[in-house]
Formats: C-alpha cells, structure tokens, sequence
C-alpha cells in the first residue's frame, strides 16, 4: 500500500460527547461522520469495544492438533490461539514477559513450545514459561513471580468458533450468543454432519478506509442493486438469472426477504431466493436429500435459507464463508475470508461451491471488490463536514419487532446497522467499556 | 525431447520465439486490447492466480479462470460498470528473467518473473486513486508452439498471495 493521502482526519472528541455521535429521533437514525475519520475514537473503539466483548480469533479447524497454533488480533493486541498438547485451546498475547518481544512471528504452525528472539525465554504452548536463559543471574525466587504468556482472560468456543475476551468478567459467550445462537446452528447445519472446517488459504484483502464500512455492509440489502450491477450483467450474459428479475426480487415489498436487527448488536440478512445467483445449494437435490435426512424437511428449509449473519463487533457468518473483520488504523482495515467446506456434503458439491464462491467474493473476483470500491468512495466523503451526519433511517417507519424481540423489516431496510450502532454506542458510553 | 538434448541454438530460438508472445501479451493487456489477449490463450487454456500451492480441492485460489471465465472476466472489464475498475487501472507489465523449461508432448515450459505497475486513474484528492501501486509474481507459462504459440497455462505467484491485497481487478 502507498501512504494514505488524508494525514489522520479530525482529532479531539470529548468524552462526554461520544454517545451524541449517534442519534436517535423520531424516524430518523443518524451517526455522525468523525466515526470513521477520528483518530481517537478508533482508540477508544478499539479498547472499549475489541477489547472489552468477545470477539472471534479464529475456527477450531484452523488447529485441529495438540502443537497447532495460529496467530490473531484482539484490538491492537496481538495473540496466539494454541492448543496445548491436551487438546485444550488458550489464547495467549504474543509479548514475552521479559522485555517485550512477541514470542511467534508465524502466522499458522505448529510448535510445543515459543522462544522469544531476544534473550531466549521458552514459554510453553500453554504459555507457562519454561525458563529463562543464564538463570542464575535471577534469585531464589524468580520462579514466583508469576511470568508467562499472559493468558486471554476468557476463552470459549460454539460450533468451532472460538472467541475470546480481554475482560476479566462480564456476560459468559452462551449468554453473549443467545439471541443468535438459532441462526449459528443453521449455518453450521448446513453440513449434514453438523461440522464446517476451513482450509489452509483464505481470500485477504485490505481497503483504505474505517472497519465499520465493512461492518455495515454484509447485511446491506439496500446496494445489491446498484453495486452489484457488473454481476447482474455478468449472471445475465452466462444465462443464470435476468438482471431485470434480479433488480425486481430485490425491490420486491411483501417477499420474505428480510432484513433483522438482533440484540448485541448482531443482525442478519435473510432471503428465501438466494439472489445473487451464486452457486445455489438448494438446488442440487443429492444435497438436499442428504440434509433433510440429516434434520428432516421442515428443518431443512429453516437450513437452506440464505443468510448474512454479522457477529458484533468483528464476524460474519456467509452462506460459502467466515470472515473477520481486523482493523488497523481509522482508515485502514484488513478482512479475511475463509471459504468453509461442508463436511459430509461431498467433495464436489464443494468444489463446485468454493468455485462460485470465488466468482463472487476475493480481491480479483466480480463482485466484493465493488462493495470495497465503495468503502473508499466513502472514506474521501466523509471528509466534507457540511453534512456530517449519515442517514440510517430507511424502513424506521415499517419496521416491527417479533416475538423474539429482534427488529424485522424489508431486506433493503437498515434496521441491522440501527442495531450495530446502538451497541456501539453503548459500549462507548458504558461503564463496562469505560474499565 | 528435452531442453538438456537441445543446442543451444535450438533454446534460443524457443526463447526468442515464447519472448515475443510474453512481450506481446503484456502490450495487449496495458493497451486494453483484451479481446485480442483472449485469442493468445488455447480453447482449454487456464488462467490462474493460487494463493496455496497445495493441489487440495479445498483450497481457494485468487483466480483460476477456464478460458470461460477469462472471456467473463474480460466482459466484465469491458462491458460492465465494475465499480472496482471505475475509473480503471492503468498498467505496466514488465517481463524478465525469462527461462526455457522443457518441451514435452508439443508443450513448452517457460519461467518468468512479471511485476505490474497498476495505478487507477481518477481524482487525485480522493482515497485509493492516482497511487501507483507493485505487484510481482514469478510466472509459469506452457506454450504450445505447434498451434501458433498459444497459452495453455498462465500460472501467476504473486509474493503476497497469501497476504491483504487492495485490488486485483485489472488482469495481472
């Protein structure tokens, strides 16, 4: 990457007046630009948010063995997600207790044990330090002082995705995840063994601009249209789907296409007609077969419908993928995806999804470098302080909540982001982010 | 026949002659002239771009176009508003160390190294425009010198394959 050409946008936010950079009246919902462009409000997102919930680190089957490791971040933090020669997953910060060095500079490996470059310190893949070197220049008691890897405090895992916390204490993940627990089973349940891995590659790419344009934008419903125009054509051209159709289902009111906005701030795109027109898996009867005799019919359906499931403040669940978003400064962001295979499906039906898959998504594929083409667009806008104020507010006046209480309406609708950004919100003003 | 039984006569003809449709290739493809690009390449030809040098089903690749989706590729570049190429790339392709392999079954193996000098035009105020950016890759290429020296493979390893990439809509 060349330099970013906007030196840091604005500076100074006072502290009482971060919960006014999101506003909430009578059917309008605003957030006010210096969110993507403040320098210190990416550092207090970045304490108070990234390192104060759970976040995702990484899949269990990115260390299926005792020795696995691999690397990931928490806020700006840097940690090793290891799994110790019991099978026991810890997540440690990558910092030698010594002198500050980080212990393992591979991003993916395999080790029992990490030597710190500088002096030499072996620690453990549990993290307890195995010694320094040319001990005799410590006392007696050296060993009491407590020094190690300095654990994550909470680790825990569903269905192979393991989050961690940086808090000592707070709502356990099972409490976390309840109100999107239902649709995690679902995305997992689309493997007729229950299990989804991932393989060793991933698709990573890195756009000049704020985390939260990612965040926003895989439960937009709103920009398919316009957006994903190219691919319209594209799908049009090779025969699949009529571009005229697809904008038509999109726009379509009454349809059970629905956009929701969970507790948490988590929230979901749902569509009955997977759209997009990549690989459609409802369509190929072995597999359907193999899930309705797997969960049953009525199941399957719940299954097979499409969704984008967003994780707050760093996950997205995807038909074909996970992916994570990292942020790295206010306006620079790194995003993985890791395509998913389905375990019991068959090694062509996921083949044939991995290759749709990458028609769609990756940094050289036909359409996710136009939602990150969009990022940037904004990341220059958000620039001009005439109007400083983003509009969240479409579908505040035909939106319901249901019985479960997640906020419900049109698929284009923005209730997803409403939720992200009340959550923001709180944890930035919250005493439990103030910590 | 292999290239340790060749003179070196014989070698260099094969290098000047896979030379050629390389420097040809990269024109093509800094002028635009995509269509023209497509007919270099052989009805089965594969285009690709791995990011993993495991030969695993599973894994993703940056690209891995049949000549089907090189063509989709093409139209998509030419025929669509691809936000990601609007406005578009401009490109330099620069080949060199260029290195004859071996010819088998009427298949010449050729090694190069390419580095792309990408940069999108458009405002240069604005984020992600008019910032020249390197990307380079060490190539491998199998010609088949009997059907007019058309590409049956072009295999691109980027250095950062694995790594955060910005925009690889352009054809590398």
């Amino acid at each position: 990457m060349t330099p970013q050409k906007f030196s840091p946008g604005r500076t100074g936010i006072l502290d009482d007046k971060v919960g006014d950079l999101v506003i909430e009246d009578s059917g309008r919902f605003r957030v006010h630009s210096d969110i993507y462009v403040n320098q210190e409000i990416f550092g207090l997102e970045m304490t108070r948010i990234f390192e104060s919930t759970w976040v995702y680190v990484a899949h269990e089957s990115m260390i299926p063995n005792p020795g696995d490791y691999c690397t990931a971040t928490i806020g700006r933090q840097p940690v090793i997600v290891s799994r110790d020669d019991d099978g026991q997953i810890h997540v440690l910060f990558n910092r030698c207790a010594h002198r500050g060095s980080v212990v393992c500079r591979e991003e993916r490996g395999h080790a029992s044990t990490f030597r710190c470059p500088y002096h030499g310190w072996m620690y453990r893949n549990d993290g307890s330090l195995i010694g320094a070197a040319q001990r005799s220049g410590y006392p007696e008691d050296f060993g009491e002082w407590g020094l190690r890897l300095a654990k994550v405090p909470r680790v825990q895992s569903y269905r192979g995705l393991v989050f961690a916390s940086v808090a000592d204490d707070g709502e356990s993940l099972m409490e976390r995840l309840a109100g999107v627990r239902w649709y995690i089973d679902a995305w997992c349940d689309r493997s007729p063994q229950g299990e989804v891995t991932v393989p060793a590659g991933a698709h990573r790419y890195e756009y000049p601009g704020n985390w939260k344009m990612q965040m926003e934008n895989g439960v937009d419903g709103y920009h398919g249209n316009y957006v994903h125009e190219s691919f319209a054509h594209i799908l049009e051209r090779s025969g699949e789907r009529n571009a005229t159709d697809i904008t038509r289902a999109r726009n379509r009111v009454g349809s059970r296409n629905f956009a929701k906005g969970l507790h948490h701030g988590d929230g979901l795109l749902e569509r009955e007609d997977g759209m997009l027109g990549t690989y459609d898996t409802r369509s190929v009867p072995e597999y359907r077969e193999q899930i309705a005799e797997a969960y049953g019919r009525e199941r399957m359906e719940e299954i097979l419908t499409q969704r984008n499931i967003f994780i707050f403040p760093n996950l997205y669940l995807f038909e074909s993928h996970i992916r994570v978003i990292r942020p790295v400064a206010v306006d620079k962001t790194y995003v993985e995806v890791y395509p998913t295979t389905l375990v019991g499906a068959g090694a062509e039906f996921n083949k044939a999804r991995l290759r749709e898959h990458q028609r769609f998504f990756g940094p050289a594929s036909f359409g996710q470098p136009d939602d990150i083409e969009i990022f940037v667009c904004a990341q220059t806008g958000v620039n001009v302080d005439a109007m400083p104020w983003m509009e969240l507010s479409r579908g505040m006046a035909r939106e319901y909540v249901n019985e479960l209480g997640e906020t419900v309406s049109h698929s284009t609708d923005e209730n997803p982001q409403r939720a992200m950004y009340r959550e923001w919100r709180k944890w930035m003003t919250s005493e439990e982010g103030l910590r | 026949m292999t290239s340790t039984k060749q003179t070196w006569q014989e070698r260099a003809e094969l290098q000047l002659a896979a030379q050629e449709v390389l420097y040809r290739e990269a024109r093509l493809l800094d002028e635009r002239r995509f269509d023209e690009w497509l007919d270099l390449f052989t009805d089965d030809g594969v285009y690709s771009l791995p990011i993993t040098l495991s030969d695993d089903p599973r894994e993703p690749a940056l690209i891995r176009d049949s000549k089907a989706g090189m063509e989709e590729r093409v139209f998509r570049l030419t025929k669509t508003l691809a936000h990601a190429q609007n406005p578009p790339s401009r490109t330099q392709h620069d080949v060199t160390n260029i290195e004859v392999g071996d010819l088998r079954d009427g298949q010449l193996e050729v090694f190069c190294n390419q580095t792309v000098h990408e940069m999108r035009t458009g405002d240069v105020f604005h984020v992600g425009l008019a910032e020249p950016r390197l990307l380079t890759a060490r190539c491998r290429y199998l010609f088949v010198p009997d059907s007019g020296w058309r590409i049956k493979e072009k295999t691109c390893l980027l250095i950062d394959r694995e790594y955060p990439i910005y925009n690889l809509t352009f054809i590398f």
